[in-house]
């Protein structure tokens, strides 16, 4: 074939190519466009309904009449306020470290169970998730109550001879926020725990590890991540918790929540709950980036 | 050979104990609802249905549960519309992309409700949307929405990638393959999102708190103030309720996955 | 090369099992002498897995007893047994490196550190991964992962190396080569071993004798000599190697002579009596090996039979023959076809190299 006839037919080829590139173009800007309509509502009513709102109220945490930080200031500034931040900082941590604890059993329990009794075990999870915090909440208020039965089976076992005060102090909020945040440790325990292949331990037992060893070297780093996606949850929650510490809790157990709602409902410091916001959510921002890499937010709500 | 470990054992017994303390104290309130007498008492001494009685007879508890049913049914169905759509959205856009948007759908959740319940507050109060039905449906959306998005996002993630290719292969229009292939297959997803957002609805409180003003009372926050101020048996009654709804709906939205699982 | 064994012997008396309601092992006796590469072959769901999970101790025998050495380890739990096991997908810990994965089983037993090193760096000489301690397992090839298994399992010094179909995840050029590297890591250590397998090339490459297992039973034990050569019943015959299998009729049994006719064939042949050899009135069925088979000599006794199909092979042809019967036989010639599609030849068989089998009517 000579030169002359490959660029003819190069020429011939050149127009059909085009076409097909040309309408290969049109089909992706129209499947484009198809997406940008699919995600528009979402964009749109976030932006107005979340992200606007957020920024109104940033503006006002600047809007205060010291000066366009003084209401940074002020919070920080202020041994009270800071002592609420370091409260419930605390409370968090001890709230998460418990919460794992308990939940590593659960779930290993979940772990092994078949059947029916897998079923049932689930649901004992599962539906905590479902029900009303508010519920649940007055359910421990009935049960920690100074004539409420946790007292009086304390009595009855001899353990005290009068009632104890159970509620509106740390013991309180501490049982029931556990009690509200535990699923959230456990789930992501129990499917780090699925994911682990049995033959490992098999393998970890044949080479002759105990039991004891077998967990720690084998078992324990193999589901490092789920419960480090626990514990992260598990803190980020109840650092904005408001219900649970406001019910159950004494006048002392002030929690960044509280102090929010206390300067918008009692002292009408706008400026000051919104500062408070987002000192409380440059905090959680900080613990999510450090926590990211372990964990797939997404992944870890919708096991429920 | 399984061998008989003490350590796994003894784990094993305090799994099934914090299972126990999971489930148990939330059906506290159950017994107490059943009391004669006007103080909240558990175990009852003299069982009675009065509080029951009290609460299906007191106006401000019946218009409670009407406006929770009115938002709770406005909020899951603004949920399911847009969290669909999103969800079919995010199948179709680069990974990079979709991780942002999927943050930015679930940043509700992650920044603290107090945060945005004072920020909607803040700004409803200014349109007027306050103490409104509409007001509060659309904030609670923003709770509930997430649970719309990742719900159909798994059944969407489970939808072999060639059927609808196939459909379009064989001649069907875009929408005709939605409707025959895709809703299907997405149906559990959105069955199990829409129940999680109803009750997600339902059951709020902090931005209920906030919203509600005098006019658009929901059954939580009827429930809250009962707590808050007069403690009588009528809230356990109220409380028993709403539990054994909560229930019923879970067990139907199992039975629903179930079914949709085979 | 070590010739000394090292390793113990082990037992097994009757042991059994079943899951539910299947019978994955009926009751089975077998004996692994020290230093012996013993291999179980059989078509999944035959209970070789199930047998090397008891000699492991992750099954328990329903019945029977397993004694390794000296002691009686029924009911030992796998890690009092001091057994190496090499598993299907090698079961490598994903967060621990090579070193670290081979030092596991020295740490727990508590081992110094300084002997750790000495010992994990002489068995990754042994199969050849000098080097690659601080490697992440996932960065290893199928190859090299296995290897790494293998090290793992023999470091402890094992009393028993155990290997779950170990090869099966490789591709077959890299399989062939590790063939030989166990056969060469075994014949210097001579531990005990007992291997899993369902592929037949396999087992007669590396073992010192091969139970062929169906069906939750033993069929056989022997040498891969004497399992394809003298296969004790049809499954056997047609799991090891090519066959052909004719049915026979015996006409006479006198002595140690016996004679036999082809079905649909006037001719009487005769060959020398051998074990488990069928009854006069049995039905039997004639095992002919393909490379047995020769084109019969003009003026010699034969068998009419026409070329189905000629498929050259490189060095070899194995030729497809129908009998006047309506049987197909495989025929294997080094060398081109002697004969075309379509053309009729004579064959006949060596009497040696036949065996006569119970036709039992049970398929492969």
């Amino acid at each position: 074939m000579t030169t002359a006839e490959t660029s003819r037919e190069q020429k011939i080829a050149y127009p059909i190519h085009r076409a097909g590139r040309v309408f290969a173009t049109k089909l992706a800007s129209r499947e484009a466009i198809v997406t940008c309509l699919l995600l528009l509502p979402a964009v749109l009513f976030l932006t107005g309904g979340f992200v606007f709102p957020l920024i109104k109220l940033f503006t006002l945490s600047l809007e205060s009449e010291g000066g366009t930080l003084s209401a940074y200031r002020e919070i920080i500034g202020s041994e009270v306020f800071r002592a609420v931040f370091v409260q419930t900082l605390i409370l968090a941590v001890t709230v998460t470290v418990i919460s794992v604890l308990l939940a590593y059993p659960a779930a290993y329990l979940l772990s092994r169970l078949k059947d029916g009794w897998l079923t049932l075990a689930i649901y004992c999870v599962l539906v905590p998730f479902w029900i009303s915090v508010l519920v649940r909440t007055f359910s421990w208020m009935l049960l920690l109550e100074r004539n409420g039965p946790v007292n009086s089976t304390l009595m009855w076992l001899g353990v005290t001879d009068q009632p104890l005060k159970l509620l509106f102090n740390d013991l309180a909020v501490h049982l029931g926020m556990i009690h509200v945040l535990l699923p959230y440790a456990v789930l992501p325990i129990y499917a780090s725990l699925l994911k682990l292949d049995p033959r490992l331990l098999q393998a970890s037992n044949g080479l002759g590890a105990s039991g004891l060893q077998t967990f720690l070297r084998v078992t324990l780093p193999l589901t490092a991540a789920g419960v480090a996606a626990g514990a992260t949850f598990v803190f980020l929650l109840s650092l904005g918790f408001y219900i649970t510490p406001m019910l159950l809790g004494g006048f002392h157990n002030l929690t960044v929540a509280m102090l929010i709602d206390n300067f918008v409902n009692e002292r009408l410091v706008w400026p000051l709950a919104a500062a408070a916001s987002f000192i409380l959510l440059f905090i959680i921002l900080v613990i999510l980036a450090v926590a990211a890499r372990f964990l797939s937010i997404g992944q870890m709500l919708v096991t429920r | 050979m399984r061998e008989r470990s003490y350590g796994a054992g003894f784990a094993q017994v305090l799994g099934a104990l914090v299972l126990a303390f999971l489930v148990l104290p939330i059906f506290a309130v159950v017994p107490a609802s059943f009391n004669r007498s006007s103080f909240i008492k558990i175990p009852p001494q003299a069982l009675s249905t009065r509080w029951y009685e009290a609460f299906f007879s007191d106006p401000a508890w019946l218009a409670a549960i009407l406006t929770s049913t009115k938002v709770a049914l406005l909020a899951t169905f603004i949920s399911l519309v847009i969290g669909t759509l999103a969800a079919l959205g995010l199948e179709r856009v680069e990974a990079r992309t979709k991780g942002l948007l999927t943050g930015l759908m679930l940043a509700p959740l992650i920044v603290p409700v107090i945060m945005t319940s004072i920020a909607l507050y803040y700004v409803m109060l200014d349109i007027g949307l306050h103490g409104s039905v509409l007001g509060l449906a659309l904030g609670h959306t923003l709770l509930c929405m997430p649970f719309v998005v990742l719900n159909v996002g798994i059944s969407l993630a489970r939808l072999d990638p060639s059927l609808p290719r196939a459909a379009a292969g064989l001649g069907a229009e875009p929408l005709y393959i939605f409707r025959t292939v895709t809703l299907p297959a997405i149906r559990p997803g959105l069955a199990a999102g829409g129940a999680f957002a109803f009750i997600t609805s339902f059951d709020e409180v902090v931005i209920s708190i906030f919203l509600s003003g005098v006019s658009a009372k929901t059954l939580p926050i009827q429930l809250w103030e009962q707590i808050r101020i007069e403690f009588t048996p009528v809230a356990a009654a109220a409380s028993t309720v709403i539990l054994i709804a909560t229930v019923l709906l879970f067990l139907l939205v199992q039975f629903i996955r179930s079914r949709g699982a085979t | 090369m070590r010739d000394s064994a090292q390793g113990n012997p082990i037992f097994f008396n009757e042991v059994s099992k079943s899951f539910d309601t299947v019978q994955a092992l009926l009751p089975t006796s077998l004996k692994v002498g020290p230093g012996e590469f013993l291999t179980l072959l059989g078509p999944s769901g035959s209970g070789k897995t199930t047998l090397l999970n008891i000699a492991a101790g992750y099954v328990s025998p329903d019945r029977g007893r397993v004694l390794l050495g000296n002691r009686d380890v029924t009911h030992l739990p796998p890690r009092h047994r001091n057994i190496g096991m090499v598993f299907q997908n090698y079961a490598l810990f994903p967060h621990l490196n090579v070193f670290d994965n081979i030092a596991y089983g020295l740490k727990v037993r508590r081992i110094p550190e300084a002997e750790i090193r000495t010992r994990v760096r002489a068995v990754l000489a042994m199969v050849q991964l000098e080097g690659f301690e601080e490697r992440r397992i996932q960065q290893l090839s199928g190859g090299q992962q296995q290897r790494v298994a293998l090290a793992r399992a023999m470091v402890i010094r094992p009393d028993l190396l155990l290997m779950d179909e170990p090869l099966s995840a490789l591709d077959r050029q890299l399989r062939k080569h590790v063939q030989l590297e166990i056969r060469r890591i075994h014949n210097e250590h001579r531990r005990t071993t007992i291997y899993v397998t369902h592929d037949q090339e396999e087992a007669l490459v590396m073992s010192d004798r091969i139970a062929v297992m169906s069906q939750g039973r033993i069929e056989q034990v022997g040498t891969p000599t004497e399992l394809y050569r003298e296969p004790k019943n049809v499954f056997v015959a047609r799991f090891l190697g090519e066959s052909n299998l004719l049915p026979v009729e015996i006409a006479e049994r006198s002595g140690r002579e016996i004679s036999y006719r082809v079905e649909g064939e006037s001719r009487i042949w005769s060959m020398q009596a051998h074990d488990g050899m069928p009854m006069r009135n049995d039905r039997a069925l004639l095992l002919v090996r393909p490379e047995d088979l020769t084109p019969a000599p003009e003026n010699e006794p034969g068998i009419e039979a026409g070329v189905e199909e000629a498929v050259y092979l490189g060095e070899l042809t194995a030729l497809k023959l129908e009998l006047a019967t309506g049987h197909s036989v495989w025929m294997r010639q080094m060398g081109l076809p002697p004969v075309r599609e379509g053309e009729k030849m004579r064959i006949r068989w060596h009497p040696q190299n036949v065996r006569l089998l119970k036709d039992t009517g049970r398929a492969a």
